[in-house]
Protein backbone atom coordinates (compact mmCIF):
# COMPACT_ATOMS: atom_id res chain seq x y z
CA UNK A 1 0.00 0.00 0.00
CA UNK A 2 0.81 3.45 -0.74
CA UNK A 3 2.76 5.07 2.22
CA UNK A 4 1.52 9.26 1.86
CA UNK A 5 3.68 9.81 4.92
CA UNK A 6 6.25 8.04 4.03
CA UNK A 7 10.05 10.42 2.77
CA UNK A 8 9.97 10.67 -0.97
CA UNK A 9 12.79 8.84 -2.18
CA UNK A 10 15.65 11.64 -3.75
CA UNK A 11 15.29 12.58 -6.87
CA UNK A 12 18.51 13.80 -9.48
CA UNK A 13 18.35 17.11 -8.73
CA UNK A 14 18.68 16.37 -4.87
CA UNK A 15 20.59 13.55 -4.97
CA UNK A 16 23.07 16.59 -7.43
CA UNK A 17 22.45 18.64 -4.70
CA UNK A 18 24.12 15.72 -2.01
CA UNK A 19 26.66 14.96 -4.28
CA UNK A 20 27.75 18.84 -4.29
CA UNK A 21 28.14 19.28 -0.21
CA UNK A 22 29.73 15.92 -1.19
CA UNK A 23 32.60 17.26 -3.08
CA UNK A 24 32.93 20.47 -1.53
CA UNK A 25 33.80 18.35 2.19
CA UNK A 26 36.08 16.07 0.20
CA UNK A 27 37.96 19.59 -1.01
CA UNK A 28 38.24 20.48 2.61
CA UNK A 29 35.61 23.57 2.17
CA UNK A 30 34.05 24.48 5.41
CA UNK A 31 31.34 26.90 6.33
CA UNK A 32 31.11 30.56 5.63
CA UNK A 33 29.55 31.76 8.53
CA UNK A 34 31.44 33.31 11.18
CA UNK A 35 31.20 31.08 14.39
CA UNK A 36 29.40 28.29 12.83
CA UNK A 37 31.18 25.11 12.16
CA UNK A 38 30.47 22.89 9.03
CA UNK A 39 26.66 23.68 8.36
CA UNK A 40 24.79 22.56 5.10
CA UNK A 41 21.96 21.70 4.39
CA UNK A 42 19.55 21.17 1.52
CA UNK A 43 16.07 22.77 1.37
CA UNK A 44 13.95 21.80 -1.17
CA UNK A 45 11.47 25.33 -2.30
CA UNK A 46 8.48 24.68 -4.28
CA UNK A 47 7.20 23.06 -6.74
CA UNK A 48 3.94 24.57 -4.42
CA UNK A 49 5.38 27.59 -2.25
CA UNK A 50 3.91 31.22 -2.56
CA UNK A 51 7.00 33.20 -2.96
CA UNK A 52 8.04 31.42 -6.53
CA UNK A 53 4.75 32.49 -8.71
CA UNK A 54 4.38 29.36 -10.11
CA UNK A 55 5.67 25.45 -9.96
CA UNK A 56 9.16 26.96 -9.90
CA UNK A 57 11.31 24.37 -7.69
CA UNK A 58 14.69 25.13 -6.01
CA UNK A 59 16.72 23.18 -4.43
CA UNK A 60 18.54 25.02 -1.83
CA UNK A 61 21.73 24.10 -0.07
CA UNK A 62 21.93 26.61 2.61
CA UNK A 63 24.86 27.28 4.65
CA UNK A 64 23.86 28.56 8.01
CA UNK A 65 21.57 31.20 6.36
CA UNK A 66 23.31 31.99 3.61
CA UNK A 67 22.69 30.36 0.33
CA UNK A 68 25.31 28.06 -0.93
CA UNK A 69 23.90 26.39 -4.29
CA UNK A 70 20.76 26.52 -6.19
CA UNK A 71 19.72 23.94 -8.46
CA UNK A 72 16.03 24.98 -10.32
CA UNK A 73 13.58 22.20 -11.28
CA UNK A 74 11.46 22.52 -13.81
CA UNK A 75 8.93 21.02 -15.76
CA UNK A 76 6.22 20.92 -13.61
CA UNK A 77 3.82 22.75 -16.01
CA UNK A 78 5.52 21.51 -19.35
CA UNK A 79 2.22 20.35 -21.58
CA UNK A 80 4.32 19.67 -24.59
CA UNK A 81 3.63 22.43 -26.51
CA UNK A 82 6.23 21.52 -29.24
CA UNK A 83 5.13 18.33 -29.60
CA UNK A 84 1.68 19.62 -30.10
CA UNK A 85 2.41 21.79 -32.85
CA UNK A 86 3.70 18.58 -35.06
CA UNK A 87 -0.59 17.36 -35.43
CA UNK A 88 -1.74 20.98 -35.29
CA UNK A 89 -2.19 23.17 -38.55
CA UNK A 90 -0.62 26.84 -38.04
CA UNK A 91 -3.96 28.25 -37.85
CA UNK A 92 -4.76 26.28 -35.08
CA UNK A 93 -1.97 26.98 -32.79
CA UNK A 94 -2.86 30.20 -32.32
CA UNK A 95 -5.30 29.81 -29.23
CA UNK A 96 -2.00 27.56 -27.45
CA UNK A 97 0.41 30.23 -28.12
CA UNK A 98 -1.57 32.49 -25.68
CA UNK A 99 -0.88 29.90 -22.96
CA UNK A 100 2.75 29.79 -23.25
CA UNK A 101 3.24 33.10 -21.57
CA UNK A 102 0.01 33.31 -19.96
CA UNK A 103 0.88 37.16 -18.47
CA UNK A 104 1.16 38.44 -21.48
CA UNK A 105 -0.42 36.81 -24.21
CA UNK A 106 -0.71 39.38 -26.89
CA UNK A 107 2.87 39.57 -27.37
CA UNK A 108 3.44 35.86 -27.57
CA UNK A 109 0.65 35.49 -30.10
CA UNK A 110 2.62 38.49 -32.09
CA UNK A 111 5.55 36.68 -31.79
CA UNK A 112 4.27 33.69 -33.26
CA UNK A 113 1.92 35.10 -35.82
CA UNK A 114 4.67 37.29 -37.04
CA UNK A 115 7.08 34.75 -37.80
CA UNK A 116 4.17 32.37 -39.39
CA UNK A 117 3.69 35.75 -41.40
CA UNK A 118 7.47 36.01 -42.15
CA UNK A 119 7.88 32.56 -43.72
CA UNK A 120 4.57 32.76 -45.79
CA UNK A 121 5.77 36.08 -47.20
CA UNK A 122 2.61 37.88 -45.35
CA UNK A 123 1.91 41.26 -44.97
CA UNK A 124 -0.67 42.48 -42.37
CA UNK A 125 -2.79 45.51 -43.22
CA UNK A 126 -1.39 48.84 -41.57
CA UNK A 127 -4.43 49.31 -39.25
CA UNK A 128 -3.93 45.76 -37.87
CA UNK A 129 -0.08 47.00 -37.40
CA UNK A 130 -1.34 49.77 -35.64
CA UNK A 131 -3.55 47.84 -33.35
CA UNK A 132 -1.03 45.00 -32.54
CA UNK A 133 1.21 47.61 -31.18
CA UNK A 134 -1.94 48.55 -29.00
CA UNK A 135 -2.53 45.67 -27.95
CA UNK A 136 1.04 44.63 -27.06
CA UNK A 137 1.79 47.55 -25.00
CA UNK A 138 -1.46 47.33 -22.85
CA UNK A 139 -0.65 43.62 -22.01
CA UNK A 140 2.95 45.15 -21.61
CA UNK A 141 1.97 47.51 -18.95
CA UNK A 142 -0.60 44.70 -17.39
CA UNK A 143 2.12 42.35 -17.16
CA UNK A 144 4.34 44.52 -15.50
CA UNK A 145 1.83 45.07 -13.20
CA UNK A 146 1.46 41.98 -11.96
CA UNK A 147 5.38 41.60 -11.74
CA UNK A 148 5.67 44.56 -9.57
CA UNK A 149 3.20 43.80 -7.93
CA UNK A 150 4.15 40.59 -6.82
CA UNK A 151 7.40 41.39 -6.33
CA UNK A 152 6.82 43.90 -3.40
CA UNK A 153 3.88 41.16 -1.77
CA UNK A 154 7.23 39.34 -1.27
CA UNK A 155 9.38 41.90 0.01
CA UNK A 156 7.12 41.56 3.40
CA UNK A 157 7.52 45.16 4.72
CA UNK A 158 4.92 46.40 2.22
CA UNK A 159 2.66 43.57 2.61
CA UNK A 160 0.01 42.86 -0.29
CA UNK A 161 -0.90 47.05 -0.31
CA UNK A 162 0.99 47.54 -3.84
CA UNK A 163 -0.07 44.09 -5.00
CA UNK A 164 -4.32 45.42 -4.77
CA UNK A 165 -3.69 48.94 -6.35
CA UNK A 166 -1.51 47.32 -9.51
CA UNK A 167 -4.44 44.40 -9.83
CA UNK A 168 -7.13 47.14 -9.33
CA UNK A 169 -5.50 49.15 -12.26
CA UNK A 170 -4.70 45.72 -14.58
CA UNK A 171 -8.10 45.14 -14.31
CA UNK A 172 -8.87 48.31 -15.98
CA UNK A 173 -6.51 47.29 -18.71
CA UNK A 174 -8.08 43.86 -19.15
CA UNK A 175 -11.68 45.53 -19.72
CA UNK A 176 -9.97 46.85 -22.46
CA UNK A 177 -8.62 43.80 -23.74
CA UNK A 178 -11.36 41.96 -23.23
CA UNK A 179 -13.87 44.35 -24.98
CA UNK A 180 -11.58 43.92 -28.04
CA UNK A 181 -11.19 40.28 -28.16
CA UNK A 182 -13.81 38.74 -25.90
CA UNK A 183 -11.18 36.79 -23.49
CA UNK A 184 -9.02 38.37 -20.66
CA UNK A 185 -6.03 35.94 -20.74
CA UNK A 186 -6.41 33.72 -23.69
CA UNK A 187 -7.12 35.91 -26.06
CA UNK A 188 -7.10 33.73 -29.59
CA UNK A 189 -6.92 37.64 -31.24
CA UNK A 190 -4.39 37.61 -33.56
CA UNK A 191 -4.66 36.41 -37.19
CA UNK A 192 -2.06 36.06 -39.88
CA UNK A 193 -2.36 38.85 -42.23
CA UNK A 194 -4.01 40.63 -39.29
CA UNK A 195 -7.08 40.38 -36.55
CA UNK A 196 -9.76 38.36 -35.43
CA UNK A 197 -11.96 41.86 -34.89
CA UNK A 198 -11.73 45.33 -35.67
CA UNK A 199 -12.24 47.68 -32.61
CA UNK A 200 -15.18 48.33 -30.97
CA UNK A 201 -17.24 51.77 -31.00
CA UNK A 202 -16.48 53.97 -28.63
CA UNK A 203 -13.05 51.86 -27.78
CA UNK A 204 -10.64 54.22 -28.80
CA UNK A 205 -12.04 57.04 -26.62
CA UNK A 206 -12.54 54.84 -23.52
CA UNK A 207 -8.35 53.94 -24.05
CA UNK A 208 -7.27 57.47 -24.33
CA UNK A 209 -9.47 58.39 -21.41
CA UNK A 210 -7.44 55.34 -19.50
CA UNK A 211 -4.04 56.50 -21.04
CA UNK A 212 -4.66 59.81 -19.43
CA UNK A 213 -5.05 58.71 -15.78
CA UNK A 214 -2.55 55.81 -16.49
CA UNK A 215 0.38 58.09 -15.49
CA UNK A 216 -1.09 59.63 -12.34
CA UNK A 217 -1.71 55.61 -11.19
CA UNK A 218 2.03 54.43 -11.75
CA UNK A 219 3.01 57.74 -9.98
CA UNK A 220 0.70 56.58 -7.08
CA UNK A 221 2.54 53.19 -7.03
CA UNK A 222 6.08 54.88 -7.04
CA UNK A 223 4.91 57.06 -4.06
CA UNK A 224 4.38 54.09 -2.40
CA UNK A 225 7.65 51.97 -2.54
CA UNK A 226 9.97 54.66 -3.66
CA UNK A 227 10.88 56.52 -0.38
CA UNK A 228 10.01 53.30 1.97
CA UNK A 229 13.19 52.70 3.53
CA UNK A 230 13.11 48.80 4.31
CA UNK A 231 12.05 48.06 0.52
CA UNK A 232 15.25 50.35 -0.25
CA UNK A 233 17.35 47.89 2.03
CA UNK A 234 16.56 44.87 0.80
CA UNK A 235 16.65 46.45 -3.18
CA UNK A 236 19.93 48.39 -3.32
CA UNK A 237 22.80 46.74 -4.17
CA UNK A 238 21.51 43.24 -3.88
CA UNK A 239 21.50 40.59 -6.76
CA UNK A 240 23.37 42.39 -9.11
CA UNK A 241 23.22 41.00 -12.98
CA UNK A 242 27.07 42.23 -14.63
CA UNK A 243 27.25 42.86 -18.08
CA UNK A 244 29.06 39.59 -18.57
CA UNK A 245 26.35 37.71 -17.26
CA UNK A 246 24.19 39.57 -19.85
CA UNK A 247 26.73 38.57 -22.84
CA UNK A 248 27.23 34.92 -21.53
CA UNK A 249 23.81 33.67 -20.84
CA UNK A 250 21.99 35.88 -22.92
CA UNK A 251 20.04 37.83 -20.44
CA UNK A 252 17.09 40.08 -22.06
CA UNK A 253 13.91 42.12 -21.47
CA UNK A 254 14.15 44.22 -17.57
CA UNK A 255 16.89 42.61 -16.38
CA UNK A 256 19.43 43.17 -19.02
CA UNK A 257 18.05 46.50 -19.44
CA UNK A 258 19.03 47.52 -16.28
CA UNK A 259 22.50 46.36 -16.11
CA UNK A 260 22.84 48.81 -18.74
CA UNK A 261 22.21 46.88 -21.59
CA UNK A 262 19.91 49.31 -24.62
CA UNK A 263 18.97 45.72 -25.78
CA UNK A 264 15.33 46.07 -27.03
CA UNK A 265 14.06 44.46 -30.10
CA UNK A 266 11.21 47.42 -30.45
CA UNK A 267 15.02 49.18 -31.40
CA UNK A 268 17.52 46.78 -31.76
CA UNK A 269 15.81 44.03 -34.26
CA UNK A 270 12.53 46.15 -35.01
CA UNK A 271 9.44 44.63 -36.43
CA UNK A 272 5.78 46.05 -37.24
CA UNK A 273 5.55 50.03 -36.75
CA UNK A 274 7.71 50.89 -33.84
CA UNK A 275 10.29 52.69 -36.30
CA UNK A 276 7.84 55.24 -36.61
CA UNK A 277 6.92 55.67 -33.03
CA UNK A 278 8.84 57.75 -30.58
CA UNK A 279 10.17 55.97 -27.21
CA UNK A 280 12.98 55.43 -24.87
CA UNK A 281 14.51 52.30 -24.21
CA UNK A 282 14.33 52.58 -20.65
CA UNK A 283 17.91 51.02 -18.59
CA UNK A 284 19.76 52.09 -15.45
CA UNK A 285 22.68 50.83 -14.65
CA UNK A 286 23.58 49.08 -11.76
CA UNK A 287 21.80 45.73 -12.55
CA UNK A 288 20.26 45.41 -9.04
CA UNK A 289 16.64 44.87 -7.41
CA UNK A 290 16.15 48.10 -7.38
CA UNK A 291 16.86 48.83 -11.14
CA UNK A 292 14.93 46.07 -12.36
CA UNK A 293 11.81 47.58 -10.31
CA UNK A 294 12.91 50.94 -11.54
CA UNK A 295 13.04 50.04 -15.38
CA UNK A 296 10.04 48.33 -15.18
CA UNK A 297 8.27 51.28 -14.28
CA UNK A 298 9.61 53.49 -16.52
CA UNK A 299 9.02 51.12 -19.43
CA UNK A 300 5.24 51.48 -18.16
CA UNK A 301 5.09 54.98 -18.89
CA UNK A 302 6.69 54.98 -22.35
CA UNK A 303 3.99 51.98 -22.88
CA UNK A 304 1.72 54.62 -22.24
CA UNK A 305 3.13 56.98 -24.89
CA UNK A 306 3.38 54.31 -27.18
CA UNK A 307 -0.59 53.31 -27.40
CA UNK A 308 -1.24 57.46 -27.23
CA UNK A 309 0.96 57.65 -30.12
CA UNK A 310 -0.61 54.73 -32.04
CA UNK A 311 -4.32 55.50 -31.27
CA UNK A 312 -3.34 59.09 -32.85
CA UNK A 313 -1.87 57.42 -35.63
CA UNK A 314 -4.49 55.00 -36.15
CA UNK A 315 -5.23 54.73 -39.94
CA UNK A 316 -8.65 53.78 -41.55
CA UNK A 317 -8.89 50.57 -43.09
CA UNK A 318 -9.56 46.53 -42.68
CA UNK A 319 -7.86 44.56 -40.06
CA UNK A 320 -7.62 41.33 -42.17
CA UNK A 321 -6.43 41.51 -45.42
CA UNK A 322 -9.18 40.68 -48.05
CA UNK A 323 -7.10 38.08 -49.66
CA UNK A 324 -6.77 35.76 -46.64
CA UNK A 325 -10.20 36.33 -45.85
CA UNK A 326 -10.44 32.36 -44.31
CA UNK A 327 -7.07 32.15 -43.38
CA UNK A 328 -7.26 28.79 -41.76
CA UNK A 329 -5.57 27.13 -44.40
CA UNK A 330 -1.71 28.22 -44.02
CA UNK A 331 1.08 26.56 -45.67
CA UNK A 332 4.21 28.04 -45.77
CA UNK A 333 7.06 27.24 -48.33
CA UNK A 334 9.38 25.09 -46.88
CA UNK A 335 12.48 26.77 -44.69
CA UNK A 336 13.18 27.67 -41.82
CA UNK A 337 12.60 30.89 -39.92
CA UNK A 338 13.42 32.84 -36.37
CA UNK A 339 11.41 35.73 -35.11
CA UNK A 340 12.18 37.85 -31.48
CA UNK A 341 9.55 39.51 -30.39
CA UNK A 342 10.29 42.09 -27.18
CA UNK A 343 7.55 40.43 -24.59
CA UNK A 344 7.68 42.70 -21.07
CA UNK A 345 9.96 39.76 -19.65
CA UNK A 346 12.71 40.12 -22.66
CA UNK A 347 13.06 38.13 -26.19
CA UNK A 348 10.34 35.65 -26.89
CA UNK A 349 11.33 34.02 -29.82
CA UNK A 350 9.63 31.40 -32.25
CA UNK A 351 12.26 28.98 -34.47
CA UNK A 352 9.45 27.25 -37.35
CA UNK A 353 10.83 24.57 -39.80
CA UNK A 354 8.51 24.52 -42.17
CA UNK A 355 8.63 21.50 -44.70
CA UNK A 356 5.63 22.72 -47.09
CA UNK A 357 2.85 21.27 -45.49
CA UNK A 358 -0.11 22.51 -43.28
CA UNK A 359 1.53 21.79 -39.93
CA UNK A 360 4.91 23.27 -38.50
CA UNK A 361 7.77 20.64 -38.93
CA UNK A 362 9.47 21.69 -35.95
CA UNK A 363 8.54 24.87 -33.92
CA UNK A 364 10.46 25.64 -30.93
CA UNK A 365 9.96 28.83 -28.36
CA UNK A 366 13.03 30.64 -27.00
CA UNK A 367 11.46 31.66 -23.76
CA UNK A 368 13.18 34.87 -22.23
CA UNK A 369 12.55 33.26 -18.43
CA UNK A 370 14.19 29.97 -19.53
CA UNK A 371 17.05 31.81 -20.15
CA UNK A 372 17.15 34.50 -17.76
CA UNK A 373 16.43 31.28 -14.91
CA UNK A 374 19.75 30.11 -16.36
CA UNK A 375 21.52 32.81 -14.12
CA UNK A 376 19.62 31.66 -10.82
CA UNK A 377 22.72 29.29 -9.59
CA UNK A 378 25.29 32.19 -9.85
CA UNK A 379 23.07 35.38 -8.93
CA UNK A 380 21.47 33.94 -5.89
CA UNK A 381 24.30 32.00 -4.32
CA UNK A 382 26.16 33.82 -1.41
CA UNK A 383 22.94 35.56 -0.63
CA UNK A 384 20.93 35.16 2.33
CA UNK A 385 17.89 33.37 1.52
CA UNK A 386 15.07 36.02 2.67
CA UNK A 387 17.07 37.74 -0.24
CA UNK A 388 16.97 35.09 -2.46
CA UNK A 389 13.25 35.23 -2.63
CA UNK A 390 13.69 39.04 -3.52
CA UNK A 391 15.49 38.72 -6.01
CA UNK A 392 14.07 35.41 -8.16
CA UNK A 393 10.83 38.09 -7.54
CA UNK A 394 12.76 40.73 -9.75
CA UNK A 395 13.57 38.53 -12.41
CA UNK A 396 10.13 37.98 -12.55
CA UNK A 397 9.47 34.43 -14.22
CA UNK A 398 6.22 32.76 -15.68
CA UNK A 399 6.57 28.73 -15.78
CA UNK A 400 4.31 28.54 -18.15
CA UNK A 401 7.11 29.87 -20.76
CA UNK A 402 9.93 28.26 -18.74
CA UNK A 403 7.97 24.82 -18.97
CA UNK A 404 5.96 25.51 -22.30
CA UNK B 1 28.76 52.64 -19.02
CA UNK B 2 26.28 50.63 -20.82
CA UNK B 3 27.29 47.51 -23.26
CA UNK B 4 27.41 48.97 -26.98
CA UNK B 5 25.29 47.11 -29.38
CA UNK B 6 26.28 47.46 -33.36
CA UNK B 7 29.23 49.89 -32.55
CA UNK B 8 30.48 47.92 -35.59
CA UNK B 9 28.09 48.03 -38.79
CA UNK B 10 28.49 46.01 -41.21
CA UNK B 11 26.10 44.80 -43.90
CA UNK B 12 25.03 41.24 -44.48
CA UNK B 13 26.75 40.58 -47.65
CA UNK B 14 30.02 41.52 -45.95
CA UNK B 15 29.57 39.42 -42.84
CA UNK B 16 28.50 36.51 -45.05
CA UNK B 17 31.52 36.83 -47.00
CA UNK B 18 33.81 37.48 -43.91
CA UNK B 19 32.90 34.24 -42.42
CA UNK B 20 33.09 32.00 -45.69
CA UNK B 21 36.77 33.82 -45.82
CA UNK B 22 37.87 33.31 -42.18
CA UNK B 23 36.01 30.15 -41.39
CA UNK B 24 36.57 28.79 -45.46
CA UNK B 25 37.56 24.98 -44.57
CA UNK B 26 34.54 24.72 -41.87
CA UNK B 27 31.85 26.94 -42.92
CA UNK B 28 29.59 25.90 -46.04
CA UNK B 29 26.65 26.87 -47.43
CA UNK B 30 27.18 30.46 -46.27
CA UNK B 31 23.88 32.54 -47.11
CA UNK B 32 22.27 35.78 -46.05
CA UNK B 33 18.67 34.98 -44.66
CA UNK B 34 16.80 38.97 -44.47
CA UNK B 35 17.36 40.76 -42.97
CA UNK B 36 19.98 40.12 -40.64
CA UNK B 37 20.85 36.18 -40.13
CA UNK B 38 23.77 34.70 -41.62
CA UNK B 39 22.90 30.93 -42.10
CA UNK B 40 25.66 28.78 -42.14
CA UNK B 41 26.36 24.82 -42.13
CA UNK B 42 28.94 23.37 -40.17
CA UNK B 43 30.84 20.19 -39.29
CA UNK B 44 30.11 18.38 -36.15
CA UNK B 45 33.71 17.41 -35.52
CA UNK B 46 35.19 21.01 -35.71
CA UNK B 47 31.98 22.69 -34.04
CA UNK B 48 34.42 23.59 -30.78
CA UNK B 49 36.87 24.64 -32.29
CA UNK B 50 34.79 27.04 -34.68
CA UNK B 51 32.78 27.83 -31.82
CA UNK B 52 35.59 29.48 -30.18
CA UNK B 53 36.33 31.37 -32.76
CA UNK B 54 33.38 32.70 -33.67
CA UNK B 55 33.15 33.72 -30.01
CA UNK B 56 36.77 35.46 -30.34
CA UNK B 57 36.26 37.22 -33.78
CA UNK B 58 37.64 40.37 -33.52
CA UNK B 59 35.48 42.02 -36.11
CA UNK B 60 31.92 40.54 -35.53
CA UNK B 61 32.11 38.33 -32.23
CA UNK B 62 29.59 36.32 -31.86
CA UNK B 63 29.08 36.30 -28.57
CA UNK B 64 25.34 35.42 -27.15
CA UNK B 65 24.43 31.72 -27.42
CA UNK B 66 20.51 32.62 -27.78
CA UNK B 67 19.02 28.91 -28.27
CA UNK B 68 19.79 25.43 -29.45
CA UNK B 69 17.28 23.90 -31.18
CA UNK B 70 17.40 19.91 -31.39
CA UNK B 71 15.83 19.11 -35.25
CA UNK B 72 14.89 15.91 -36.79
CA UNK B 73 15.38 15.44 -40.17
CA UNK B 74 14.43 12.19 -40.65
CA UNK B 75 17.97 10.21 -41.91
CA UNK B 76 19.82 12.45 -39.75
CA UNK B 77 19.25 15.40 -36.37
CA UNK B 78 20.30 18.67 -36.64
CA UNK B 79 21.54 20.70 -34.24
CA UNK B 80 20.71 24.63 -34.73
CA UNK B 81 23.05 27.39 -32.39
CA UNK B 82 21.35 30.57 -32.85
CA UNK B 83 23.90 33.40 -31.55
CA UNK B 84 24.04 36.98 -31.82
CA UNK B 85 26.88 39.39 -32.28
CA UNK B 86 26.67 42.52 -30.08
CA UNK B 87 28.92 44.56 -32.35
CA UNK B 88 27.44 44.09 -35.36
CA UNK B 89 23.90 43.78 -34.06
CA UNK B 90 22.94 40.39 -35.82
CA UNK B 91 22.87 36.78 -35.78
CA UNK B 92 24.25 33.94 -36.98
CA UNK B 93 22.28 30.71 -37.18
CA UNK B 94 24.73 28.02 -37.36
CA UNK B 95 23.05 24.31 -38.70
CA UNK B 96 25.37 20.51 -37.16
CA UNK B 97 24.10 17.79 -38.57
CA UNK B 98 24.32 14.60 -36.22
CA UNK B 99 24.15 11.27 -37.58
CA UNK B 100 20.95 9.38 -36.09
CA UNK B 101 22.93 6.34 -35.06
CA UNK B 102 25.42 7.80 -33.05
CA UNK B 103 23.11 11.08 -31.46
CA UNK B 104 26.37 12.67 -30.35
CA UNK B 105 27.80 15.99 -30.98
CA UNK B 106 30.53 17.91 -28.98
CA UNK B 107 29.10 20.32 -26.25
CA UNK B 108 29.58 24.02 -26.93
CA UNK B 109 29.10 24.64 -23.16
CA UNK B 110 32.49 26.00 -22.02
CA UNK B 111 32.14 28.55 -24.71
CA UNK B 112 28.85 30.08 -24.43
CA UNK B 113 27.62 29.35 -20.95
CA UNK B 114 23.81 29.63 -22.07
CA UNK B 115 24.44 26.49 -24.34
CA UNK B 116 23.77 24.19 -20.37
CA UNK B 117 20.09 24.54 -20.45
CA UNK B 118 19.81 24.34 -23.82
CA UNK B 119 21.18 21.66 -24.32
CA UNK B 120 19.65 19.64 -21.65
CA UNK B 121 16.57 20.64 -23.32
CA UNK B 122 17.75 19.18 -26.97
CA UNK B 123 19.18 16.37 -25.57
CA UNK B 124 15.51 15.94 -23.33
CA UNK B 125 13.25 16.08 -26.98
CA UNK B 126 15.52 15.28 -29.52
CA UNK B 127 17.89 12.63 -27.99
CA UNK B 128 20.91 14.68 -29.52
CA UNK B 129 24.00 13.78 -26.61
CA UNK B 130 26.16 16.32 -26.04
CA UNK B 131 29.71 14.99 -25.43
CA UNK B 132 31.02 16.61 -22.48
CA UNK B 133 28.32 18.52 -20.76
CA UNK B 134 28.60 19.28 -17.33
CA UNK B 135 25.05 18.03 -16.25
CA UNK B 136 22.93 16.25 -19.45
CA UNK B 137 20.01 15.50 -17.06
CA UNK B 138 16.68 15.57 -18.35
CA UNK B 139 15.37 19.32 -17.93
CA UNK B 140 11.34 19.60 -19.02
CA UNK B 141 10.20 15.65 -18.41
CA UNK B 142 10.27 13.49 -15.29
CA UNK B 143 14.12 11.94 -15.02
CA UNK B 144 12.25 8.81 -15.52
CA UNK B 145 10.73 8.88 -18.71
CA UNK B 146 11.47 6.99 -21.49
CA UNK B 147 12.47 8.44 -25.15
CA UNK B 148 12.76 11.52 -26.47
CA UNK B 149 9.33 12.98 -27.75
CA UNK B 150 10.09 15.06 -30.81
CA UNK B 151 12.18 12.57 -32.54
CA UNK B 152 9.43 11.98 -35.69
CA UNK B 153 9.90 8.25 -34.77
CA UNK B 154 8.77 8.69 -31.49
CA UNK B 155 5.68 6.22 -30.69
CA UNK B 156 4.12 7.45 -27.30
CA UNK B 157 3.18 3.69 -24.84
CA UNK B 158 2.58 3.82 -20.99
CA UNK B 159 5.61 2.54 -20.15
CA UNK B 160 7.56 5.50 -21.43
CA UNK B 161 5.54 6.98 -18.03
CA UNK B 162 6.34 5.22 -15.50
CA UNK B 163 5.08 7.62 -12.84
CA UNK B 164 2.07 8.96 -14.63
Amino acid sequence: MLDQFATPAPDEAVKLALRRIEESTARGEGSNVEGLAFNEVVVNMGPQHPSTHGVLRLVVTLDGELVKDVIPVIGYLHRCKEKLAEKRTYFQYIPIVDRTEYVAGMNCEWGYVMTVEKLAGIRPTRRAEFIRVIMAELNRIASHQVAVGTFTADLAPLGTAMVFYMFRDREYILDLLEEVSGARMMFNYFRFGGLRYDLPDGWVEKCRDLMKRLPKLIDEYESLVQDNAIFLQRCVGKGVITQQDVIDYGITGPCARASGVAHDLRRTRPYSVYPELEFEVCTENHGDIFDRYQVRMDEMRESVKIVEQALDMLPQGPVQLGSLRAPYVITPPPGECYTGQENPRGEFGTYIVSDGSRYPYRLKFRDPCFCNLQLFPKLLSGNKIADAVAISGSIDLVLGGIDR
Amino acid sequence: MGLEIGTNPLDMDTIAARLAADFAAELTDVRVQEPDTVVARCDGAALKDVARRLKAHPEIGYETLNFVAGVDKVGHLESVYHVYSWKTNTYLELHVEVPQATAEVDTVCDVWPAADWHERESWDLVGIRYLGHPDLRRILLKDDFVGHPLRKDYVDSAENHPHA
